[in-house]
C-alpha cells in the first residue's frame, strides 16, 4: 500500500506510485467529478467515495458467508474493515461486474485459528480493482485467495491483495487465474509478506494468465517477502496462450474453434475456483464466464 | 471411401512425405508400417489438419470431398476420426462434458438435431462399459492422471460414441499391455462396418494380430514403398524396415 505521505498532495495515485503502476486512477477518473476534498490518496478516495468505511466482525465459533456485488455503471467505491476473532471463519465472494470505475479495499484481520477464504470474479470496468489486505494476527489462522478475472476488450480488470503473516503457523493459499482478450488488461499484484517472527508459515501463491487474442495485456507483479527463517513458501506466475495441441485435439472431434477455445478458457479459468465452493457460488461464476467468453462480440 | 494422390507434406520447412498414394475402400481396413521418422504421424496430421503440416502438392479426399480444404472440425463432421498416439490432457475439462460438446456439435454440422441429456448418457454409459471404462472415469477431466491403457480406451470410447466414417490409428497400441491391447481391439474391431474404413498406423506388427488387416503398406522415407496382404507385416517382423531404406534426415 502506498503511504498517502508518499503522494503528492491533492493527487490521486497515478501510474507512477508503485502499487498503481498498471491501474491508472487518476487517468480512469478523469471523466467523474470527484468531491472537492476527495483526493487525498486512494484509501481516503475510496472511503469518501463509500460514505466513508464500512466494518463487520465475526465473531468466534461463527461461520459466514457474504456475497458482494460491485455492479453498475458509473463511479463505484468501497471500502471495508473485516475483523475475524479467533475461530471464526469467513467466506467472502466478489461479483465485480462492470461500471465506470469499481474500487473495493478490504482490510482483513484474522485472530488465532480463524479462516478467511475470498473468492472474486472481476469482469473488469474502464477501471475496477479489487483490493484485499490481510493480516494474520493471531497463530494457526488461514487464509485462501482465489480470484479469477476476465479482461474483455476496452475492460481493466485489478485484483490486488497483500497478505502480511504476523504470527506463526499461519497458511495462505492463493490463486488467481485470469484472461484478456485485445485491448483488455488483467492485473495481479500479489505481495506476501512474512514477518519475522511468524515462523512455520506456509504460503502459497499461483498467477496464471490466458492471452487469448493478439494485443491482449496481463501485467503481473508476484512479490514474497520473507523476514522468518523457518518457512515454507511456493510461487508460480505464468502469462501465455491457449495449448494449440489441446485446440487441435478437440477440433479433431468436431468442435468449432470457437467453441473450443471457450471450452478451454473455461477449463483453465474454473481451476481458480476450490472444489468445495458452494455450489450457487460455483454455478453463478461457471454461468459468467460461459456468457463472457460467447456472448456476442469479442 | 479415403484416396490419397502425391501428398508431399512439409513440417517446419523440410518435406516429410514425399508423394505418398494410397486407397482405402470402405469396409476395408489398412495397415501402415514404417520405421520411425518415416513420416507415419506426419500422414495422420496433415489427414486431420493440424496446424504447421503444409501440404504443399496433392489431394487427399473423403468420399469425394476434398478434405484438404477443409477445417479440422469440418473433417470430423465429414466423418474423420484421429486417434491420438499421445491423447491430450485436458485440466478441467470433464471427460463426459466434452464427449457430449464434440457429438452435438458434429451432429449440428451435419443438420441433425443435438441428442438430450439422458439419450446421451444412456448411450455413453453402454459404450464404455464394453471398454470397461468406469463411470468414475468419465467424471475426471479429460485424459488427466489416465494411464497409458485408459487414454487408449478413452480415444477408442470416442470413436465408438462419434461413429466417423473414416478412422485413424496413430500407434494405437504403444503404452499398452497386453490385457489393455485387447480391449482396445475388441473396441476396435466391433466398429468394423461395410460403410467404415480405418487406417492402423503402428510401429510393430503385435496390435496387428488383434486388429487384422485387408492390406498392408510400408511407409519409408515418406511414401508407400510396398504394399501386400497380412503376411507383410510378419515378415516384417522378421526381416525390419532396412531394406526400404532410411527415413528421411
Amino acid at each position: 500500500m502506498t503511504p498517502a505521505s508518499a503522494l503528492p498532495r491533492d493527487a490521486l495515485p497515478t501510474r507512477r506510485n508503485e502499487a498503481w503502476r498498471y491501474s491508472d486512477l487518476s487517468r480512469a477518473l478523469a471523466d467523474f467529478a470527484l468531491p472537492p476534498d476527495a483526493a487525498r490518496g486512494e484509501e481516503h478516495v475510496i472511503a469518501r467515495l463509500a460514505g466513508g468505511a464500512r466494518a463487520m466482525a465475526v465473531e468466534a465459533g461463527q461461520a459466514v458467508t457474504v456475497v458482494e456485488r460491485l455492479e453498475g455503471a458509473g463511479l463505484l467505491a468501497q471500502a471495508q474493515d473485516i475483523r475475524l476473532a479467533p475461530g471464526a471463519r469467513l467466506t467472502r465472494v466478489v461479483f465485480q461486474t462492470g461500471g465506470g470505475v469499481a474500487l473495493s479495499l478490504a482490510r482483513v484481520r484474522l485472530g488465532a485459528g480463524a479462516h478467511f477464504r475470498q473468492i472474486v470474479l472481476a469482469e473488469g470496468a474502464s477501471l475496477a480493482r479489487v483490493e484485499t489486505d490481510v493480516t494474520i494476527e493471531g497463530e494457526h489462522a488461514e487464509v485462501e485467495l482465489y480470484g479469477i478475472y476476465l479482461a474483455g476488450t476496452g475492460r481493466h480488470a485489478d485484483l490486488t491483495s497483500r497478505v502480511l503473516h504476523e504470527a506463526p503457523n499461519g497458511v495462505t493459499k492463493q490463486r488467481i487465474q485470469g484472461a484478456a482478450r485485445a485491448g483488455g488488461r488483467g492485473v495481479f499484484q500479489g505481495k506476501i509478506v512474512v514477518a519475522r517472527g511468524a515462523q512455520k508459515t506456509d504460503a502459497s501463491q499461483a498467477h496464471h494468465g490466458l492471452l487469448l487474442e493478439e494485443g491482449a495485456d496481463i501485467s503481473a507483479k508476484p512479490e514474497l517477502e520473507i523476514y522468518a527463517d523457518d518457512v515454507r513458501c511456493a510461487h508460480g506466475n505464468t502469462a501465455g496462450a491457449l495449448d494449440e495441441e489441446a485446440l487441435f485435439y478437440l477440433r479433431t472431434r468436431g468442435v468449432e474453434e470457437r467453441e473450443a477455445r471457450a471450452l478451454l478458457t473455461e477449463a483453465f479459468l474454473l481451476e481458480a475456483v476450490p472444489e468445495d465452493a458452494e455450489a450457487e457460488v460455483k454455478d453463478e461464476i461457471a454461468g459468467r464466464i460461459a456468457a463472457w467468453l460467447r456472448g456476442g462480440a469479442s | 471411401m479415403l484416396e490419397i494422390e502425391a501428398l508431399h507434406v512439409e513440417v517446419a520447412g523440410a518435406e516429410i512425405l514425399r508423394g505418398l498414394s494410397l486407397h482405402v475402400p470402405a469396409g476395408e481396413v489398412h495397415a501402415i508400417m514404417g520405421p520411425n521418422g518415416a513420416g507415419k504421424s506426419t500422414l495422420a496430421y496433415a489427414l486431420a489438419g493440424r496446424e504447421g503440416y503444409d501440404v504443399t502438392h496433392g489431394r487427399a479426399t473423403l468420399e469425394g470431398a476434398d478434405l484438404l480444404a477443409l477445417t479440422p472440425e469440418a473433417r470430423a463432421a465429414r466423418g474423420l476420426f484421429l486417434s491420438f498416439q499421445y491423447p491430450v490432457e485436458i485440466p478441467g475439462l470433464a471427460t463426459l462434458a466434452f464427449l457430449r460438446a464434440a457429438l452435438n456439435a458434429q451432429r449440428k454440422a451435419r443438420g441433425e438435431g443435438e441428442m438430450s441429456s439422458p439419450d446421451f448418457l444412456k448411450l455413453a454409459r453402454a459404450k464404455a462399459a464394453a471398454l470397461k471404462i468406469s463411470p468414475d472415469m468419465l467424471k475426471r477431466p479429460l485424459n488427466v492422471g489416465f494411464s497409458g491403457g485408459e487414454k487408449k480406451r478413452l480415444e477408442v470410447l470416442q470413436m465408438a460414441v462419434l461413429e466417423p466414417r473414416f478412422a485413424i490409428l496413430d500407434e494405437t497400441d504403444s503404452g499398452l499391455d497386453i490385457d489393455a491391447l485387447r480391449v482396445v481391439a475388441d473396441g476396435v474391431n466391433a466398429l468394423r462396418a461395410p460403410a467404415r474404413a480405418m487406417l492402423v498406423i503402428t510401429h510393430y506388427q503385435r496390435l496387428l494380430d488383434y486388429i487384422r488387416p485387408d492390406r498392408v503398406h510400408v511407409l519409408a522415407a515418406g511414401r508407400i514403398a510396398h504394399s501386400g496382404g497380412p503376411e507383410l507385416a510378419l515378415e516384417l517382423e522378421r526381416s525390419g524396415y532396412d531394406r526400404y531404406g532410411l527415413a528421411p534426415a
